[in-house]
């Protein structure tokens, strides 16, 4: 097979070069090696497998007969989902990590609680390693209301997929439930935005990929007062505000003791929004969301709702309903939802690809 | 129990900045940098005592230093000058050079210094007068890695070593300190409150942090005066030397005057801080 073959000649090549181009296509590639072996392997087996068919001891018979089809069904998945999956490009956001920020919305004090909810639902898919990945998550920031809860927070998820996972949890969760505080027994309607960023490290443009800004175009302020200042005043004073002049981005960040801290955290979100707009603007030119059922674009959709009554939770997009709230909220069910819509997402890409090669 | 130490601690800080210091508080609590329990250290900042203080720590660029009463508490603006003055030079291990800190307090000006160049670029000596600063710039050079003296391997390293004196004293510096001279950079943030203003100072400075480390007489330049008769007497900058002296709200003129008069100088700037103040004045040789 061609792709065989130029596959054997990269890993010539990277012993000669270590170049690191060459080793992520080379990565790219694996699964489909990977795959195309077992298809062959398995290809094998079966034809191992037919003569045995008219074994004269039944019994050896009925062996042979059942492995037969379960090779034939192992095939006929790698026809059906295996192959065709395989021949989506490779995700171009595969290596990145993701920031997510987190705003309660409409609900106040309870809105602000429910947000509190959806970080540790967070925090929990990554410390229980739900989704297999090895994901550490941090929150970097977080403004806690006064009557508990959370206003809003940005947590930082590092590791390899993390921004692919994730990206479709951006939008607003819905949550519709009796507030504690609540005497009369009524059900409220609260919401929290949620957005996804890629997240890239600080001055590690990815292999030909220029800089997202230079330092020429960033204001960086202090903010507050000082009054005389220096000896005459020892309030803790760590709050940056940086702004990007072509964009008129600001970022602010004070939640460390650190202004050094706060300065490399307001560049690292700063920089999540500029590759987000990058990365966005890149998809509209590819059209690739076009028909795909998962829109990427509008984060003021409503995507998702909890609703306590009936111990349910509804994702909107792909009309997933699943009476796992408990679950989704307290273990690991909102890995359902995560890859239902991953799912989704791939399969309307698959549907744009087939589209595109009929015209 | 949380909702009334933020209520109490709201009352005296406003609720934004107390809901961060809690924040603070409790992540010194969960990383066990603090044996101390939320209701004291509450308790202890309603009298006004400083944050840092209670944590034990302050960051002062990329480094974490220890705090300890009555030494002072490194101020944000002392950390944006140094941090400046770090980017403006570019020292290396082959050719070396040897600064000079006057009041050192915690140390934090060399240490960042040390911190910021690169190994054996530099051999930093920290003047106090106060024992209870000198134990602390020592453990906070051990915090950040600093030795006292080269430990005899090959390995270039950055040194930091401390010097019990006065500076204003008329045998200033002792021959160990002057055996190190040249210098080639000088820095200070020495004491620049004049006593009107010191009497005005609000409670978490004036009760918590050594009045010698901010009080200068009555106009506050009483240690600008004693530098400038240090660098113009006793010879000890290097050719092309620099001197960054950190200044009070209203004194850059008048230091910038102070450090020209002397005649030692090239050229003198001053530099603004982030808030806006004229805070350090440079002084080239
Ligand atoms: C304003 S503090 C500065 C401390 C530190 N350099 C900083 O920036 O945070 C001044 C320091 O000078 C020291 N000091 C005051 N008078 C001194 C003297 N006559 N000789 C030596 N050190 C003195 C004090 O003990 C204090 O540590």
């Amino acid at each position: 097979m061609d792709l065989l073959f130029k596959y054997s000649q990269i890993s010539e090549d990277v012993s000669l070069q270590d170049d690191k181009v060459v080793l992520r296509r080379f990565k790219e590639l694996e699964p489909i090696e990977d795959a195309w072996n077992k298809w062959l392997s398995t290809r094998k087996e079966l034809d191992d497998a037919i003569p045995m068919l008219a074994d004269p001891d039944p019994s050896m018979a009925s062996l042979a007969d059942e492995e037969v089809s379960a090779l034939t069904e192992t095939l006929s998945t790698f026809l059906q989902s295996t192959f065709p999956s395989l021949l989506l490009p490779p995700s171009p956001t595969a290596h990145l990590s993701a920031l997510m920020e987190l705003k309660s919305g409409v609900g106040g004090s309870e809105a602000s609680l429910f947000l509190g909810d959806l970080l540790r639902m967070y925090q929990r898919l990554v410390n229980n390693n739900t989704m297999g990945m090895n994901w550490t998550a941090s929150v970097v920031a977080q403004n806690d209301a006064e009557g508990g809860g959370v206003k809003d927070a940005t947590v930082e998820f590092r590791g390899e997929g993390a921004y692919d996972a994730l990206r479709w949890e951006s939008g607003v969760h819905r949550v519709q439930r009796v507030p504690a505080t609540e005497t009369a027994g009524r059900t409220h309607t609260s919401t929290v935005a949620v957005v996804v960023l890629p997240l890239v490290e600080e001055s590690s443009p990815h292999d030909g990929e220029e800089e997202l800004f230079t330092m020429d175009e960033i204001k960086l302020e202090v903010m507050r007062s000082r009054g005389a200042g220096g000896q005459h005043v020892n309030k803790t004073e760590s709050a940056v505000r940086l702004t990007h002049i072509p964009t008129g981005i600001t970022v602010s960040m004070q939640d460390q003791r650190s202004q050094h801290q706060n300065r490399r955290l307001a560049f690292q979100v700063l920089r999540s929004r500029l590759l987000d707009i990058k990365l966005q603007r890149e998809m509209e030119a590819r059209r690739d969301t076009r028909r795909s059922l998962v829109k990427g674009a509008d984060r003021s959709e409503k995507i998702r709702t909890y609703n306590y009554a009936q111990g349910r939770v509804t994702d909107h997009r792909i009309g997933l309903t699943l009476k796992n709230l408990h679950s989704v909220l307290e273990g690991d069910g909102l890995h359902a939802f995560i890859e239902a819509v991953g799912r989704s997402y791939k399969e309307g890409l698959l549907a744009d690809m087939l589209e595109e090669k009929e015209k | 129990m949380f909702s009334r130490l933020l209520a109490t601690l709201s009352s005296a800080l406003g609720t934004p900045q107390a809901l961060r210091e809690l924040r603070w508080m409790q992540a010194a609590i969960d990383s066990r940098a603090s044996q101390l329990s939320l209701a004291d250290m509450v308790a202890r900042r309603l009298q006004h005592e400083p944050l840092q203080y209670i944590l034990g720590t302050q960051p002062f660029g990329p480094l974490n230093l220890l705090v300890r009463p009555p030494v002072l508490i490194p101020r944000p603006e002392t950390e944006h000058w140094a941090t400046v003055l770090a980017e403006s030079l570019s020292p290396t291990a082959q050719k070396p050079i040897s600064l000079l800190d006057l009041g050192t307090g915690s140390g934090c000006i060399p240490l960042l210094l040390c911190h910021l160049w690169p190994p054996g670029s530099v051999k930093a000596h920290a003047v106090d007068i106060s024992p209870h600063a000198l134990t602390l710039a020592q453990d906070n050079a051990a915090l950040c890695g600093i030795p006292s003296q080269l430990d005899g391997s090959k390995k270039p390293q950055n040194t930091f070593t401390v010097f019990n004196s006065d500076f204003l004293a008329e045998d200033f510096p002792s021959p160990a300190l002057r055996a190190n001279s040249p210098f080639d950079v000088i820095t200070s943030n020495p004491p620049y409150i004049p006593w009107k203003e010191y009497i005005e100072l609000p409670p978490s400075v004036l009760d918590y942090e050594d009045r010698r480390a901010l009080l200068a007489g009555s106009s506050g330049l009483d240690f600008y005066h004693a530098i400038a008769r240090l660098v113009s007497h006793k010879n000890l900058l290097a050719p092309s030397a620099i001197v960054a002296l950190e200044v009070g709200h209203n004194q850059a003129c008048a230091v910038e005057t102070i450090m020209r008069d002397t005649g030692c100088f090239r050229c003198t700037e001053i530099w603004t801080d982030p808030w806006g103040k004229q805070r350090t004045i440079i002084a080239r040789k």
